[in-house]
């Protein structure tokens, strides 16, 4: 009796330093468990993967910091696979606090493919009013931005000179981390324009996606961390890139993470019908 | 009159751009292009409320010496070396807003919030989250097959356990989300008539006629 009670009113502490532990440990040394790609993941690779080279492939980054870990390796595979291709990526976003991000994917990953600023790839930055920006866009991106995030008049910028607006792009990929986000894109982009969204959201709001997956609209569909490891896997399986996993070394770190909840909640389900069991 | 010529323009606009997206001539185009324009413009405006509203409630709660207080110092002064630093050396990469605000503060102070919530969870959960009904136990049931299925470990456990995790993710999940995106979206369509027609008018304001 007295153990299971002292079971219910276990510190929090202890419960901290248990899932930080394990949290930590297989980022030290990793158990290897593997990720496998789900049909979702493959989806979205399967339809970008059969856009001819030369095609632009749009990216939004539609999501802060707070969701960096989840949501940042999806960006970084997607513009792999992209430039692998000899594709085109224009970034842009709906999330102020997430410009900074895809400025640092900007300035980072097309060096890995030799690719150049302007010529294969463009970062457009970030502008208020959503639904506005998007449609928009969708008649001339130079008059929603007549400039990119460097202050580069977009006219100056060779791989804009066959990009005029939303139409001239097969597929946008929305990385989500709420409002605004995918859905605005399926919204005004594609029932608008018709184009092909694809979407990453963080783990949490998945649920809320697969509607939309089962519908149609959305081509593909990476979910949390796990879809960022499955494209992460797919890319390098197709050897597209070689480059270290953030995605698929942070996974043992989510399954053991998840396990521990899991524990954690039976262990409080026992103590807790066993006390209530003595005391009725 | 303060409250009719809001009222007779969002209802000329409301009925205007309902007809306009059906109607592909191009003077219909140009003109959606020359309101989305006005949008954006609508849109810098609300920025700037925005910020009058939170810089005039946290001075509120410093004054009034509110629970709390301490950290409206915080944000105000945050937002004022923000604001000082982006109009002094500008907002384009390689300045202190971008290098300094933005990667050395926001970057991870936004990370750790996030990371924090892995440790709340747990000890949340473990306080909790009891199968004290039938539907908590079949709450907790799903949540456990979808948490294993969802992460490498799952499939280690039982190779089956990711489609079952999916089964529930594309079926009951679906149907409820679905059923809640329906009532969503008819919601929203009967609210936006009541603001066309000036049945619903909340968004005027609460000020005498």
């Amino acid at each position: 009796m007295k153990f299971f009670e002292s079971l219910l009113k276990l510190d929090r502490r202890i419960i901290y330093i248990v899932v930080g532990l394990l949290v930590m440990l297989p980022l030290i040394k990793p158990l290897g468990l593997g990720v496998s790609s789900g049909p979702r993941a493959r989806a979205l690779f399967d339809a970008v993967d059969a856009l001819p080279a030369g095609k632009t492939v749009l990216i939004a980054v539609d999501f802060d910091p707070s969701s960096m870990p989840e949501l940042y390796p999806m960006l970084v595979a997607m513009m792999r696979h992209a430039f692998a291709k000899d594709m085109k990526v224009l970034l842009c976003g709906l999330w102020v606090t997430g410009s900074g991000l895809a400025d640092q994917a900007a300035q980072t990953i097309p060096k890995e493919y030799g690719k150049e600023y302007g010529k294969d790839v463009v970062y457009l930055g970030w502008k208020p009013g959503v639904d506005a920006v998007i449609l928009g866009m969708g008649e001339n991106i130079k008059n929603v931005y007549p400039t990119d995030y460097y202050g580069h008049p977009l006219d100056s910028l060779p791989m804009m000179r066959d990009v005029q607006r939303l139409r001239d792009i097969p597929i946008v990929f929305a990385i989500s981390a709420g409002t605004p986000g995918y859905q605005d894109w399926l919204l005004y982009a594609q029932s608008r324009y018709g184009m092909r969204v694809g979407a990453g959201v963080t783990a949490v709001s998945a649920a809320d996606a697969y509607p939309f997956l089962q519908s149609g609209q959305l081509t593909g569909l990476l979910a949390g961390m796990k879809g960022g490891a499955e494209y992460e896997v797919l890319v390098q399986k197709a050897g597209y890139s070689k480059a270290y996993m953030p995605a698929v070394a942070a996974m043992d770190s989510q399954s053991l993470a998840h396990v521990v909840i899991m524990l954690l909640v039976i262990i409080g389900n026992v103590a807790y019908f066993a006390t209530r069991k003595r005391s009725s | 009159m303060k409250r009719n010529i809001p009222l007779a323009i969002c209802l000329l606009f409301g009925i205007v751009m309902m007809v306009q997206f059906f109607v592909p001539h191009p003077a219909s185009v140009a003109f959606y292009d020359l309101t989305t324009k006005w949008v954006r413009i609508v849109g810098a405006f609300a920025l700037v409320l925005g910020t009058g509203s939170l810089v005039l409630y946290h001075v509120d709660k410093l004054q009034r010496r509110r629970p709390g207080w301490y950290y409206s110092i915080v944000t105000l002064a945050a937002a004022a070396i923000t604001t000082v630093i982006g109009l002094g050396w500008g907002v384009k990469p390689g300045r202190p807003l971008q290098d300094v605000i933005f990667t050395s503060f926001l970057v991870p102070l936004n990370a750790s919030m996030f990371a924090i919530l892995a440790f709340y969870m747990a000890s949340a959960a473990y306080r909790a989250f009891r199968a004290r009904t039938r539907e908590a136990a079949l709450l907790l049931v799903a949540a456990f097959i979808v948490m294993l299925g969802m992460v490498p470990i799952g499939a280690a456990i039982w190779g089956k356990l990711p489609d079952i995790a999916e089964w529930v993710l594309s079926v009951p999940n679906m149907a409820a989300k679905r059923a809640i995106l329906f009532g969503v979206a008819l919601g929203g369509i009967a609210t936006a008539l009541k603001v066309i027609l000036g049945i619903e008018r909340g968004w005027l304001g609460g000020g005498k006629q």
